[in-house]
């Protein structure tokens, strides 16, 4: 994380129930823009790299189906549920918004839906 | 009077001022140099010259700002935006518009490994960040990006040559409007540097966009062999094992990786 002062962006995303990382990720570069962290044992610098590298792939695949780009993708881990969500525009440069959630803590249906509002706030 | 030779006493005048030759030292000398300026408040500039020229500039031991020749700055009234109160997408992309220009510059001082002359207080831009970006956490994405470039260096560096495919087919393209503005603007002499000063954007991002379109089959790097194209992974970079110092980037170095 580059600026502390980016933190602020992510206070709504962090009261999400069994909320554990949330980051803002720039796709081109791997950087991490933003960054809100509950559980200290996540290494962030991994997460948001693991969240660039995911889209990346989905994006050569949607290019090579010739579909539009990924809404949202959802990693399943025994523990956890990685929630990777691009949000900015087709003509800014894509900035992914990375979310880990604690599988046992977590309404799944609730927790998406909270991000898609996040986004979708976020964005306007 | 001394009886050094004048050649040797010269030397060791600037020895602690300039790298040596020795290889290997520049990294850890570099770094140095720049924690001292952070746990120390500095606040000035750190001028760069040789194989490549710049400046980093500090206020309190934090960089608020650096520039490269190599590398394109930020865009006139970046800083402004910045500065000003926004909406939090544009927030981030306004802080992503002026960080971004700063590691750029930086990488490119380090990847080139210029030399660094003597600290020069008091001399500061006439914009740059309000609260600056530690001096750790700079390293740290330096180094990220080095490791980054490194593994794409096998294909594709910011100097090399590239083209568009000849054959391709306009109806099976898709690609974001980010991406096709930078397609539109290959042309025959393009490098991922050209192109990151034509369309004002940072040069590591730009190839590894470059990258992304060559995956795709969009474009071609010159002197590109079958088979020595590797996916881009930004895990491989992140990954710091114990005893990792920053990577040295060449050609040779590059040719003995992908063996």
């Amino acid at each position: 994380m580059i600026l502390n002062e980016a933190e602020a962006v992510l206070d709504s995303v962090a009261d999400i129930d069994g909320f554990l990382l949330g980051c803002l990720v720039d796709a081109s570069t791997g950087m991490v823009l933003a960054a809100r962290k509950d559980q200290d044992d996540i290494s962030l610098p991994i997460a948001a790299a693991g969240a660039a590298d995911i889209a990346n792939v989905i994006s050569l695949l949607a290019g090579e189906l010739s579909v539009d780009g990924p809404e949202d993708v959802m990693v399943t881990f025994r523990g956890q549920f990685h929630v990777i969500r691009p949000i900015s525009g087709d003509r800014r440069p894509v900035i992914l918004l990375l979310v880990i959630l604690d599988r046992a803590r977590v309404n799944l249906a609730l927790a998406r839906l909270q991000i898609r509002n996040f986004c979708v706030g976020f964005a306007a | 009077m001394s009886q050094t030779p004048r050649l040797r006493r010269a030397r060791q005048l600037t020895a602690s001022v300039l790298p040596t030759r020795a290889a290997g030292a520049y990294p850890t000398l570099v770094t140095e140099r720049l924690r001292k300026a952070g746990a120390t408040g500095s606040t000035g500039m750190l001028p760069f010259y040789g194989s490549a020229e710049g400046a980093i500039f500090f206020r309190n031991g934090r960089i608020i700002h650096a520039e490269s020749e190599r590398t394109p700055g930020p865009a006139i009234g970046a800083y402004q935006e910045y500065a000003g109160s926004l909406p939090p997408l544009d927030r981030i992309m306004a802080i992503r518009a002026v960080t971004e220009p700063i590691i750029d510059a930086v990488l490119e001082l380090f990847t080139a490994q210029a030399h660094y002359a003597r600290f020069r207080s008091s001399r500061l831009p006439d914009a740059g960040l309000a609260s600056g970006i530690g001096v750790e956490a700079l390293l740290a994405e330096t180094e990220r990006r080095q490791r980054l470039m490194k593994h794409l260096s096998v294909v594709l560096t910011p100097d090399t040559a590239i083209a568009r495919n000849p054959h391709l087919r306009l109806e099976s393209v898709r690609v974001s409007a980010w991406q096709w503005d930078l397609l539109i603007r290959v042309a025959p002499t393009a490098t991922p540097r050209n192109l990151a000063w034509d369309l004002g954007r940072s040069v590591c991002g730009t190839t590894t966009d470059v990258y992304r379109l060559l995956a795709l089959g969009l474009l071609s790097a010159a002197g590109e062999a079958p088979g020595r194209r590797r996916a881009m992974s930004f895990v491989r970079a992140a990954s710091v094992k114990k005893g990792d110092t920053m990577p040295v980037i060449s050609a040779g170095a590059a040719v003995e990786d992908a063996v």
